[in-house]
């Protein structure tokens, strides 16, 4: 009995038959199906037929054909078995009959019979008139076999009738649409050669619509063969089913065997990167491979020779890098962690920077605009390392560096959350890498020495705005870190702030009435002191911290007091 | 209330209380009374009781008030680490005395080879770091004791399959060589071993490679048309010292233009560019302040030249030490990243990495690492000294640690590891385990377990092989927090492999006359 089951399990059937009402020969496809129907209902109306199998049709109809000679056959085989009349025992009719099967069946039997073309003529009249079967199904011993198996290993000899009836159909059109497809390439090629029709003589064109429909045509035709002969379904399968990629031979993935943690890429992909493989291997800049790209970087975003390439494709085109930053921003939202968008805006920057260097009105504008996008994308994730490197490049490269709204954005994302450390770190960079009052510049210094080109100003500045910070919460390192930063660049001893630190460490060393509000300002205590000359002051600070306010660190406050022994050893040395 | 003492000594725990105030200075004078503390608490609730330092079990001292984005992050995970650090998740008996996870091995090992295998679809992002699988995994396995040289054909078949004519590695086949995935791949030959290995590399072609990414400026491009940033620096010098690639440029090379004669001319100078206001190194000069940056600035300079001279030299190493030291946050144990962020396994190395190159670096003062006299720079002057107008002084030597290896044990086999049949290890507690962490976290292990010195300073130009020699430390068994059997096998401070693999691969290539 054919299962059911297994037919039901195949809703992709109804869909395809479905979709291929849309073909292009949809009058054909329709006169198809109602002629299918109706085979369909008169095959069921005669014999019993939802559950019968195509094998079991078979054998039915080979038993019913047998009707005409069965009685000569089991003449003869009595004969043989040493009885009986043999042939002579029929009529004269069922002799003919029996004979015309005979010859009929057999090419070299007729051949043996030498039969005149009179002869000839009447044996093919006779067989017609009664209906006999000239072929007969050999009965095997493993019948399964007969029908072969499909893709799915399932006998095709199980099918129902009607299922097998819906398979033909779907080959014969899986091959109308071949010969659609290839009727379609040819025409390709003819107005690829801008070849003229010999009688209209009018240049061969390729429509749009035919494009189109040559898509839709091969998205048919996939379907229709992953379903009568399995593999990858036609959404897997973008680039072979458009003809704009017919002159593109994939590279196909060519791993050693065994290779390590090697990926199975799932359909798409794979396809994707065989054609990606194959374009950059010609060095073919257009606008298919961009698409190509986005449809990769849309699958794997990390994948840097496809960044690369992209930018390469962008500027051999000469596209505007306005609109290709436009499509970044919605691939930097959804990638929130990924590198190498960033890198890619920044070649972008790189060239198109020169094209509105002499207008500062342009400059200016997409300050803005990237600055707008930059806060939106920060808002999503504050600390965002390749945001924050990438937007210090920035300014670097548009020279914005007095830009109010540059460092009030930064002071809104600390007023927001005064631990973001980036934000803090930005803020060091724009006001002592600017090159109108630092020596950053020249790439001399180090982050920690003492920049005589920064202002007075800008360095009690910088120093009052971290001390108001560092009232918020004092036990946040970053205004701290920040602190000990611009005292570096302004060359001014530690010792300048010592009542400031002094305010959040009360009654050091008075075990019950001790109080550390700050662990930074302890730290930075003992150096103070250090740098004054007050040793055992240092050295309690630390001990302390070692002790009891940052346990955690004991190894580095120890090293601390090391230090602290190791320069009064020094400076005895040197008196 | 009397506390129990809270000396943060391994050698006088206090135990897992969250009653102990948090003075160390508190009068302690009832002993028995303490132990009916003890008793009470392991009756209370069923548990053992353990020896854990309060410090790993209750939040800092200093706390403010003010709550924002990230202090909520900060709180909720202490919250998530402590019952890992109290010994108080899953079955007590997984804990031995000190409340210290052991080292799953087994199911690290099987994570590990699985990671080599076919990965699945889902996988597809990591389909231009593939060889960083090979890396991560073996170097893992390496460190967990296991034989890894049965991989060699398969890592020399997959290598080959990634080297381009060009010159380096890509991410994969008929990808772009990178310098990350270069490393990553020179390293996994490395660890295989063996002439098959080393003779995947075309190394002419390398060179000239190489050679079309060093910078102007110094620095190296990670990949023709790519950023510039300090992971190329380290891995360049790799690569370039443990193939014994020669330095001479290229007539092509970029770094021409910049007046540059060869492979590492300018790159100590790049990397002192890199260092930040925090005292922390950034990924490119004007960024933030990076731990997994530090680890590539120390890892480059320490190949350029004897570590104990061209650090100093280089960089600000008293501000660096102090931004290195406030990675490492209580009760948590493990290094965070940067100035406010969270702990994560992977600095465990990153971060504990720089430790050892700095402490070998501090205790040993190099030949002639007191007199750099052509470099007007005065980076490690001891404040006093300086202040009192005497000579330059090096840094002190450093004490046996300058972090807390205790600290860093605790949360690596506390946290870190995958309590689930999957095995591996992880970022925090809730994350998932990868490839990735698993190596970084056992990497920062095997710091921690040991210590690394550094030999005489040669006077040879030989300086990418310094005389590295390694001790294990906590043998006592009363000293060490964790088992003995889960100590795992050291790894160079440098090339993040096991030395006798790195020394073998330098070798066989110093032994090698001119390419051929």
């Amino acid at each position: 009995m054919p299962p059911k089951g297994k037919a039901a399990q195949k809703p992709k059937g109804s869909e395809a038959s479905a979709s291929s009402a849309s073909a292009p020969t949809q009058q054909q496809q329709q006169q198809q199906q109602q002629q299918q129907q109706q085979k369909q209902t008169s095959s069921s109306s005669t014999s019993s037929p939802a559950t019968t199998t195509v094998l079991e049709r078979s054998h039915q109809r080979y038993d019913e054909s047998r009707g005409p000679y069965e009685a000569a056959a089991a003449a003869v085989r009595s004969q043989k078995a040493g009885g009986g009349l043999g042939l002579s025992a029929l009529s004269r009719e069922e002799q003919i009959g029996w004979i015309s099967s005979l010859l009929a069946r057999s090419a070299s039997a007729r051949a043996r019979a030498n039969l005149g073309s009179k002869a000839q003529r009447e044996l093919w009249r006779h067989v017609n008139e009664a209906s006999l079967p000239v072929r007969c199904i050999k009965k095997t011993t493993s019948p399964e076999q007969q029908w072969g198996t499909d893709h799915a290993g399932q006998d095709v000899g199980r099918y129902s009738v009607g299922r097998f009836a819906d398979r033909s159909e779907k080959r014969i059109t899986l091959t109308t649409l071949e010969v659609a497809s290839r009727r379609f390439l040819e025409a390709r090629d003819q107005a690829d050669k801008k070849l003229r029709d010999p009688l209209t003589g009018e240049e061969a064109v390729l429509t749009d619509r035919e494009f189109q429909e040559e898509k839709d045509r091969r998205r048919e035709m996939a379907s229709l063969r992953k379903e009568l002969y399995g593999g990858v379904s036609e959404g897997q399968l973008q680039f072979a089913l458009d003809p704009e990629w017919d002159d593109v031979e994939p590279i196909l993935q060519d791993e050693p065997e065994n290779a390590l943690a090697a990926i199975s890429y799932p359909a798409e992909y794979d396809e994707a990167i065989s054609y990606l493989r194959a374009v950059m291997l010609k060095k073919e800049y257009s606008p298919r491979c961009l698409r190509l790209t986005e449809r990769i970087i849309e699958m794997n975003p990390a994948h840097y020779t496809v960044w690369l390439y992209r930018a390469s494709n962008v500027f051999a085109l000469g596209l505007s890098i306005l609109d290709e930053i436009e499509w970044l921003n919605g691939v930097a939202l959804k990638n929130l962690k990924n590198y190498q968008i960033w890198h890619h805006r920044h070649l972008l920057v790189d060239n198109y920077y020169p094209t509105i260097a002499s207008s500062p009105v342009l400059v200016v504008k997409f300050t803005d605009s990237e600055r707008e996008f930059l806060t939106e994308i920060l808002a999503e994730d504050t600390k965002n390392y390749h945001v924050w490197s990438y937007r210090s490049y920035l300014v670097d490269k548009l020279g914005s560096w007095d830009s109010p709204d540059e460092l009030a954005s930064i002071e809104r994302m600390i007023n927001d959350d005064v631990r973001n450390n980036s934000a803090w770190s930005h803020r060091f960079f724009l006001v002592f890498s600017n090159p109108a009052h630092s020596s950053c510049a020249e790439k001399k210094l180090g982050a920690t020495d003492f920049d005589p080109k920064v202002p007075a100003t800008i360095v009690d500045r910088e120093v009052q705005y971290a001390m108001d910070k560092v009232y918020e919460a004092p036990q946040n390192q970053s205004p701290w870190n920040y602190l000990r930063g611009v005292l570096a660049k302004g060359g001014r001893k530690l010792g300048s702030i010592e009542k400031f630190v002094g305010e959040f460490v009360s009654a050091l060393g008075e075990e019950e009435k001790e109080d550390v509000k700050s662990t930074h300002a302890l730290d930075l205590l003992a150096e103070i002191w250090a740098e004054k000359g007050e040793r055992e002051k240092a050295d309690l600070g630390l001990r302390r911290l070692a002790e009891k306010w940052d346990r955690i660190r004991v190894g580095y406050w120890e090293w601390r007091r090391s230090c602290l022994n190791e320069g009064v050893a020094a400076v005895v040395a040197a008196s | 209330m009397a506390a129990a003492s809270s000396s943060a000594t391994p050698a006088s725990p206090s135990f897992n209380s969250n009653r102990s105030n948090e003075s160390g200075d508190s009068n302690n004078d009832d002993d028995g009374f303490v132990d009916e503390e003890i008793i009470t608490h392991g009756a209370d609730t069923g548990f053992p009781s353990f020896m854990i330092p309060d410090v790993f079990t209750q939040g800092p001292p200093v706390r403010d008030a003010l709550v924002t984005d990230t202090s909520r992050l900060q709180d909720k995970t202490v919250d998530t680490c402590l019952p890992y650090l109290s010994a108080d998740h899953g079955d007590p008996s997984a804990y031995n005395m000190h409340g210290v996870r052991s080292l799953d091995r087994e199911k690290h090992v099987r994570f590990l080879h699985g990671s080599l295998g076919r990965l699945s679809g889902r996988f597809v992002a990591a389909d231009a770091s593939r060889p960083w699988y090979l890396y991560w995994s073996l170097a893992g396995l390496a460190m967990l004791g296991e034989d890894v040289s049965g991989y060699r054909e398969a890592v020399v078949k997959t290598a080959r399959g990634m080297q381009n004519d060009e010159g380096g590695f890509g991410g994969g086949g008929r990808q772009l060589s990178h310098l990350a995935t270069t490393y990553a791949v020179v390293l996994a030959l490395a660890l295989v071993g063996g002439e098959d290995a080393y003779e995947v590399v075309d190394r002419k072609a390398m060179w000239k490679w190489l050679c079309s990414l060093k910078q102007a400026d110094g620095g190296f491009q990670v990949c023709v048309g790519g950023e510039e940033d300090i992971r190329g620096a380290y891995c360049a010098s790799v690569v370039i010292t443990l193939l014994n690639l020669p330095l001479d440029l290229t007539p092509e090379s970029p770094a021409h233009s910049g007046g540059l004669s060869d492979l590492f001319a300018g790159l100590a100078d790049w990397v002192r560019r890199c260092q930040t206001f925090e005292g922390g190194i950034s990924g490119q000069p004007m960024a933030e302040a990076h731990g997994a940056y530090a680890f590539c600035a120390l890892g480059c300079l320490a190949l350029l030249d004897d570590p104990r001279r061209i650090i100093p030299r280089s960089l600000d190493v008293p501000r660096l030490i102090s931004w290195l030291s406030a990675r490492q946050y209580a009760p948590e144990g493990g290094f965070s990243g940067r100035t406010n962020k969270l702990v994560d396994g992977c600095y465990s190395h990153w971060v504990g990495g720089c430790f050892p190159l700095i402490e070998a670096c501090l205790s040993t003062p190099a030949a002639d690492a007191r007199t750099s006299s052509n470099d007007d720079r005065k980076p490690a002057v001891a404040d006093a000294a300086a202040a009192a107008g005497t000579k330059p002084q090096l840094l002190s030597p450093a004490p046996e640690t300058l972090f807390s290896r205790e600290g860093l044990i605790r949360y690596i086999l506390c946290c870190c590891q995958d309590d689930t049949k999957r095995g591996g290890l992880r970022d925090k507690p809730g994350k998932f385990s990868d490839a990735y962490h698993t190596c970084y976290v056992l990497s920062g292990l095997s710091s921690a377990q040991h210590l690394w010195t550094l030999g005489p300073s040669s006077t040879s130009d030989d300086a990418a092989a310094p005389s590295w020699s390694v001790s294990p430390l906590y043998l006592d068994e009363d000293e060490a927090t964790f088992n003995q059997e889960d100590r795992v096998r050291p790894i160079h401070p440098v090339y993040a492999i096991p030395q006798e693999t790195a020394s073998a691969m330098r070798e066989y290539f110093l032994a090698k006359e001119g390419f051929f």
